[in-house]
């Protein structure tokens, strides 16, 4: 009795299916526990946020009070587990002095502690200076944001390490200039520091003219000179034949000057062709094939160059369709490391492709591709994943049927995706479609989860979904529960949320969705609500409440029902009073209290035809 | 007063060995108190002091009711470094209590694996879940710099602390 009958894999199975992602639980940088995992995606932002500001503080204490975190217990030494030095420890003016600065990325008391040196006579060596010189054109000539600095006090400046000064825009009498200058004899170090930084921060014109020094005192390049230089050849030429013809003579020059092209070289080159319209189109593939021939292969971010060559977003695709497929084979079952900076648009684009040509095949090999490997590093950070998934589930939801659109979405949500609203409603269209109304209550619970409980298009949607058609009885009856939860949505306007105001049409479809379950009473309630919100309920819904009455015979209610319809002074009273004439066995008394309503109602209604017909009263007398 | 005491210990030992040859000495001893048989007990009162499972159960059922709160291997055979565990735990302790204050509902469990530090700890939801993935985030990153190996905090929540009985 007690002893399951298992196969003979079972072990196997059961060990085989702890190796894959875990959809039930949330991230792994979160605790394993109800109340600390987020449920919506602004709550994820939050607590890693709030974890990693935890961090700063942290080190904060630490680099202020390095003196308790001397001891190093670690055999063997771990360095990133000790406290960094942020002040400059060599205080008299040297060389040893300006290169500690520099490898501290303190650029301002760097250039300072140079001029000084100047000013003394002391002479600084050419490849102190060539650092001297990377680091200014690196971070454009202002000092990276510290962590601890308040970045509020500087609003100009875009927030983020790497490039902070994205409005410093290579001023004129800039230090790196100046320094560069003052060498008596610059060499291809110091030229490529110059050029590179002049490109980042947009002088391209004054990088080529820089350019044109260094042929002048018969130098030569390096690659990384020339890369910067095809990085800025679309900017300084107008048409894309120019263009082009730049690009080629830049090459050209390479060739001469017997400098090998490397990954990034391929990149530049198809980052500009990008700009380059149709000549792009021409020119991408043998570019690839040379480069090829000279052993550099291409890396995603190469591969995401050509796809947005010959996708143009918002474009009309005309019998391109093969090249995703064709770059898909290239990269299918291969796992890449990331080489260059533009390796994590690959995904995106490659699903946005997809997306806009609606191909499910190729969308489901990226999501392969995704899985193989290292590659999951190449999806790029939180943003970009929630646009990756975003668009692969748009697509899902749109080609596929319910059970493996709803196969994914266990998947996926909410361990690794959170949707928003819009892709919620295109996962009510597909269960529209697929005529699977009946998995609305289960979604309604996801989406309060999700914190979308509160979104009025949402909401109306769901509503009229349930109210369209009458379903078998069960099924109705979780309808209904759903429903009177919807209601509770909009009363309950707590800790500050969102309100939602009641339409005409959502009311009604309410109403629809209680009487179909047979639940008079809480529609009752609900068609008073009308009253109070100001709206109007139509003639239909008036009609088939009394059709629900009439079922149980309550006189009284069909009497108020009519009582209502001609406070809202609906065109539609008359016949409703016949109905009610006639379906009904009204006592004496009713029958008399009938009549002066009726009558009183007449006035009222002959009041209000005389002012306008095709006008819907909104207020009764 | 050194002198004094030196003074009185002299006589005292004349006193002795004047009185009696075959002396035998009393001497004073002088340890700290141990006070084993009432460490880690609370004791039996009217009946209104809540107190939880560990709490509850006294030193002498570790092993039999009660699992370890500190688990390393320093006291095994061969191994040493286990009066450093112990003092390096008394931080931790005091440490968690002082960061996550009035959260915790029962001891901080610590677990050493190779030269990873596992915190484990029972909390009661009384602060937010941002600030608690704030001071999660800063006494990993404090810990870890402060031991020089990597500390992980394994953090559960109850909705208040887990009454085991009344004493």
């Amino acid at each position: 009795m007690f002893t399951v009958i298992r196969s003979k894999e079972a072990v196997l199975q059961a060990l085989a299916s702890t190796v894959n992602r875990d959809p039930t639980a949330s991230d792994y940088r979160f605790q394993d526990d109800p109340y600390l995992t987020p449920k919506t995606s602004s709550e994820f932002k939050l607590f890693s946020l709030s974890q990693e500001s935890g961090r700063n503080a942290a080190k904060y204490f630490i680099s202020t009070y390095p003196k308790y975190f001397q001891k190093d217990y670690a055999q063997p030494h771990i360095p990133c587990l000790m406290p960094e030095t942020l002040e400059a420890q060599i205080e008299e003016v040297s060389e040893a002095a300006l290169i500690e600065r520099i490898q501290m990325r303190k650029v301002k008391a760097a250039v300072d502690l140079y001029d000084q040196l100047q000013q003394a006579g002391t002479p600084v060596s050419l490849d102190v200076t060539n650092q001297l010189l990377d680091l200014i054109c690196f971070y454009g000539d202002c000092d990276p944001a510290q962590e601890n600095e308040d970045v509020q006090d500087e609003p100009q400046t875009k927030k983020g390490r790497a490039s902070p000064c994205l409005v410093f825009s290579f001023r004129e009498n800039n230090n790196a200039e100046r320094i560069f200058a003052l060498l008596s004899e610059p060499n291809t170090h110091s030229y490529s520091a110059l050029i590179r930084g002049m490109v980042k921060y947009g002088a391209y014109s004054k990088a080529f003219s820089t350019y044109t020094d260094l042929l002048n005192n018969q130098l030569k390049a390096d690659v990384s000179t020339f890369n910067a230089l095809i990085t800025a050849a679309p900017e300084v030429k107008e048409k894309y034949n120019e263009k082009w013809e730049l690009i080629v003579d830049l090459l050209k020059q390479m060739a001469e000057q017997k400098v090998k092209p490397n990954l990034l070289t391929l990149n530049a080159v198809l980052k500009a062709l990008r700009r380059c319209g149709t000549v792009g189109k021409s020119q991408a593939f043998p570019v690839i094939s040379e480069m090829r021939a000279l052993s550099i292969d291409p890396s995603l971010a190469s591969y995401n160059h050509l796809l947005s060559i010959f996708y143009k977003p918002g474009a009309p695709f005309q019998g391109q369709t093969d090249i995703l497929q064709e770059v898909m084979n290239e990269v299918s079952g291969k796992s890449f490391t990331p080489q260059d900076p533009d390796d994590a648009q690959f995904f995106i684009t490659a699903v946005r492709i997809c997306l806009d040509t609606k191909d499910i095949e190729q969308a489901y090999r990226v999501h392969e591709l995704l899985g193989v490997g290292e590659n999951w590093r190449l999806l790029g950070n939180d943003f970009q994943q929630n646009i990756y998934h975003a668009r692969f589930f748009s697509l899902l939801c749109m080609m596929e049927n319910i059970d493996v659109v709803l196969k994914w979405y266990r998947d996926l949500v909410p361990s690794v995706y959170y949707p928003s609203s819009n892709v919620m409603r295109d996962l009510l269209q597909v269960l529209d479609t697929d005529n699977r109304l009946d998995l609305i209550p289960q979604i309604w619970k996801d989406l309060k989860q999700l914190g979308h409980g509160n979104r009025q298009t949402l909401v109306e949607e769901l509503l009229t979904l349930m109210a369209r058609e009458k379903q078998n009885q069960e099924v109705q009856e979780t309808f209904a529960e759903c429903a009177l939860d919807i209601k509770k949505m909009y009363d309950t306007g707590d800790r500050g949320k969102v309100m939602m105001s009641w339409t005409a049409g959502s009311l009604s479809d309410l109403v629809s969705v209680l009487l179909a379950a047979q639940r008079r009473q809480d529609a009752w309630e609900i068609l008073k609500l009308f009253k109070t919100h100001n709206r109007v309920p139509s003639e239909e819904l008036l009609d088939k409440f009394l059709t629900c009455i009439k079922e149980s015979g309550d006189v009284n209610q069909a009497l108020e029902l009519v009582q209502i319809s001609a406070g809202f002074c609906l065109p539609g009273t008359p016949k409703l009073i016949q109905r009610v004439q006639q379906e009904f066995l009204l006592s004496e008394q009713q029958n008399l209290s009938f009549q002066t309503h009726i009558s009183h109602n007449k006035n009222s209604l002959l009041f209000t035809f005389s002012v306008s017909d095709t006008e819907k009263p909104v207020h009764a007398l | 007063m050194a002198t004094s005491l030196v003074r009185k210990t002299k006589l005292l030992s004349m006193v002795s060995s004047q009185l009696n040859s075959a002396a035998c000495f009393r001497n004073i001893h002088c340890t700290a108190a141990c006070l084993k048989n009432r460490a880690a007990r609370i004791r039996v009162a009217k009946g209104d002091k809540p107190v939880t499972y560990e709490q509850a159960y006294h030193p002498h059922h570790i092993g039999h009711r009660k699992g370890w709160l500190s688990q390393h291997t320093s006291n095994l055979q061969g191994e040493d470094g286990a009066a450093e565990r112990v003092v390096e735990d008394v931080f931790i302790r005091r440490f968690m209590y002082g960061t996550f204050h009035g959260c915790l509902a029962d001891e901080v469990v610590i677990k050493r694996r190779g030269n990873l530090l596992l915190i484990c700890a029972v909390m009661i939801q009384k602060l937010l879940p941002s600030k608690f993935y704030f001071l999660i985030g800063y006494t990993e990153e404090l810990l870890s710099h402060f031991y020089k190996c990597p500390v992980k905090i394994e953090m559960q929540t109850v909705e208040e602390k887990v009454v085991y009985k009344y004493l």
